[in-house]
């Protein structure tokens, strides 16, 4: 048996920027679909601001991500026939919500993203793609926003534009935020910085506070 | 006879309805009362399913956020309080070195029996002394004006080629007096989301680094290059250099980097300089290969459109 995660011990507080850095297959991703309710660990639990992960149904915990959990893939999964303020608002709409267009608008400004609202996903380069992709994930007020390899697909240039996004939303919004990174220059605007090797923790250094 | 007894059922439905709506209104009361207290106890533990989707559910999801958002802020409040007091304790601590030795000559002088050359030298590190002590009071009102939130920076649009012009002009003694050149790339002026004072001020302690970290004879590069969101000033020194592992470090309040020991300096040009980044929502990095050439790099917001 492969063990993806081995004796992983991490807590987050609310508010705080945590970057992930390990190489492909260090159980970094394994990791985050755990934090996020999408993998069920073997042994040990996850406690997300209360809500404990363990023996939840797959309904509940579809219900649970739709209200607590933000997520930012690589690949930043549009919907391709939604525009931009229809993707961002489609969380909010699932859970039968109503909108706070103040709150989405600030979001929409905030990743300048302004002029782009009616624009369709394949209108837009990689890097807009991905900040649509956050403010979508930051539209529900999610108890934590997870990204998993948020620059992957971007150019070095577009991935530091992206990284400053969410570090604006970060601070701006108090949101906690954890990123999965196989970069360490992409990682020095966290918190507080965790390397992962071989599904175990091997260091935890500390970020810029 | 048949109207008679559908005039009763129809009765009896009416009557049944008002009691299960009744029962139900009173079940609905109770589990909002239920959630109001314990938002009022500030408990985040409820009875109820937050995991269904049902209207209580969704109203309960949303209690238990109003709660933790109130203890997120007593959390806060206490981290703040913790940071003025490791702030002043930082700041005694800091000023005791340079206060202790210039006592220490004082005494050394009043003593007597000392011949010319000695009074001189202990009066020039006297002055050093007081220079630096002086020194350390204005980064450090600086930096509590910042860290305290006292002051608040006004980023307004304003052209960066003046910014950096003024940055330049604040260390070209300090750079002329080890000829070291500082050359900027051409580039467009733009107008950039900043507070020019600060901003000066941020980017003349990397500038400043930079003389004090480079060999004499030396070049400063500064280049400016425009990304979707962010403008990227980079400052290029050919200098002792950083390794990775302290590039977080670097960063932080009275932090020294392990290789200038030796070199005269505080630990808190970087930290103000990325402290007032972040407060008009930019950031700075670094990037270094030590002893070849070190790259930090300033993100200031691009106007919008």
């Amino acid at each position: 048996m492969v063990r993806a995660l081995d004796g992983v011990n991490l807590t987050v507080e609310t508010g705080e920027f945590v970057a992930v850095v390990g190489q492909s297959g260090s159980g970094k991703s394994t990791l985050l679909h755990m934090l996020g309710g999408l993998d069920q660990p073997t042994s040990g639990y996850v406690v997300v601001e209360g809500h404990e992960l363990n023996g939840m149904s797959d309904e509940q915990l579809t219900i649970f991500r739709r209200r607590n959990i933000g997520f930012v893939f690589q690949n930043y999964n549009l919907v391709p026939i939604l525009n931009v303020y229809e993707n961002i608002v489609l969380p909010i709409e699932l859970d039968g919500n109503t909108i706070d267009t103040d709150f989405v608008s600030e979001i929409v400004n905030t990743l300048g993203l302004d002029g782009k609202r009616g624009n369709f996903p394949n209108e837009l380069s990689g890097g807009q793609q991905q900040r649509v992709a956050i403010a979508r994930a930051l539209a529900t007020k999610p108890s934590i926003l997870l990204a998993d390899e948020p620059t992957g697909n971007l150019d070095s240039k577009t991935s530091q534009d992206v990284l400053g996004v969410l570090k604006l939303t970060s601070t701006q919004f108090h949101q906690t935020i954890i990123m999965i990174t196989h970069n360490e220059q992409i990682a020095q605007l966290a918190d507080r910085i965790i390397h992962i090797e071989d599904g175990k923790m091997i260091r935890e250094g500390c970020g810029r506070r | 006879m048949v109207l008679a007894m559908t005039i009763c059922l129809a009765a009896l439905c009416c009557v049944l309805s008002v009691f299960l709506s009744w029962r139900y209104i009173q079940k609905t009361y109770a589990a909002i009362d239920t959630i109001f207290d314990s938002i009022l106890a500030q408990k985040a533990g409820l009875s109820f399913e937050t995991e269904l989707d049902s209207r209580l559910s969704k109203l309960t999801h949303k209690a238990i956020k109003i709660v933790q958002m109130n203890s997120a802020d007593v959390v806060q409040l206490g981290q703040e309080k913790q940071t003025i007091q490791s702030l002043l304790s930082d700041m005694s601590h800091q000023m005791k070195t340079p206060l202790s030795s210039i006592s220490m000559y004082i005494d050394l002088l009043l003593e007597g029996n000392l011949s010319s050359g000695e009074q001189r030298e202990f009066f020039t590190r006297i002055k050093a002394g007081t220079e630096k002590l002086g020194w350390l009071m204005d980064s450090l009102i600086k930096m509590s004006r910042l860290e305290v939130g006292a002051i608040e920076l006004a980023p307004v649009p304003a052209g960066i080629k003046q910014t950096i012009s003024d940055s330049i002009s604040m260390v070209l003694a300090a750079a002329a007096k080890k000829n070291i050149s500082i050359q900027a790339e051409p580039f467009m002026d733009t107008p950039l989301l900043h507070d020019r004072k600060w901003t000066v001020e941020a980017m003349a302690n990397v500038l400043e680094n930079a003389v004090k970290y480079s060999e004499a004879n030396s070049k400063i590069c500064i280049s400016v290059e425009a990304l979707p969101l962010y403008t990227k000033i980079n400052f290029t020194d050919h200098g002792v250099g950083i390794a990775p592992e302290e590039w977080n470090s670097i960063f932080k309040r009275f932090y020294r980097g392990k290789n200038v020991k030796m070199t005269d300096g505080a630990g808190l040009g970087l930290y103000l300089a990325s402290l007032i980044l972040e407060k008009q929502g930019g950031y700075i990095l670094v990037d270094s290969e030590p002893n070849k050439d070190t790259t930090f790099s300033m993100f200031l917001q691009n106007c919008k459109k």
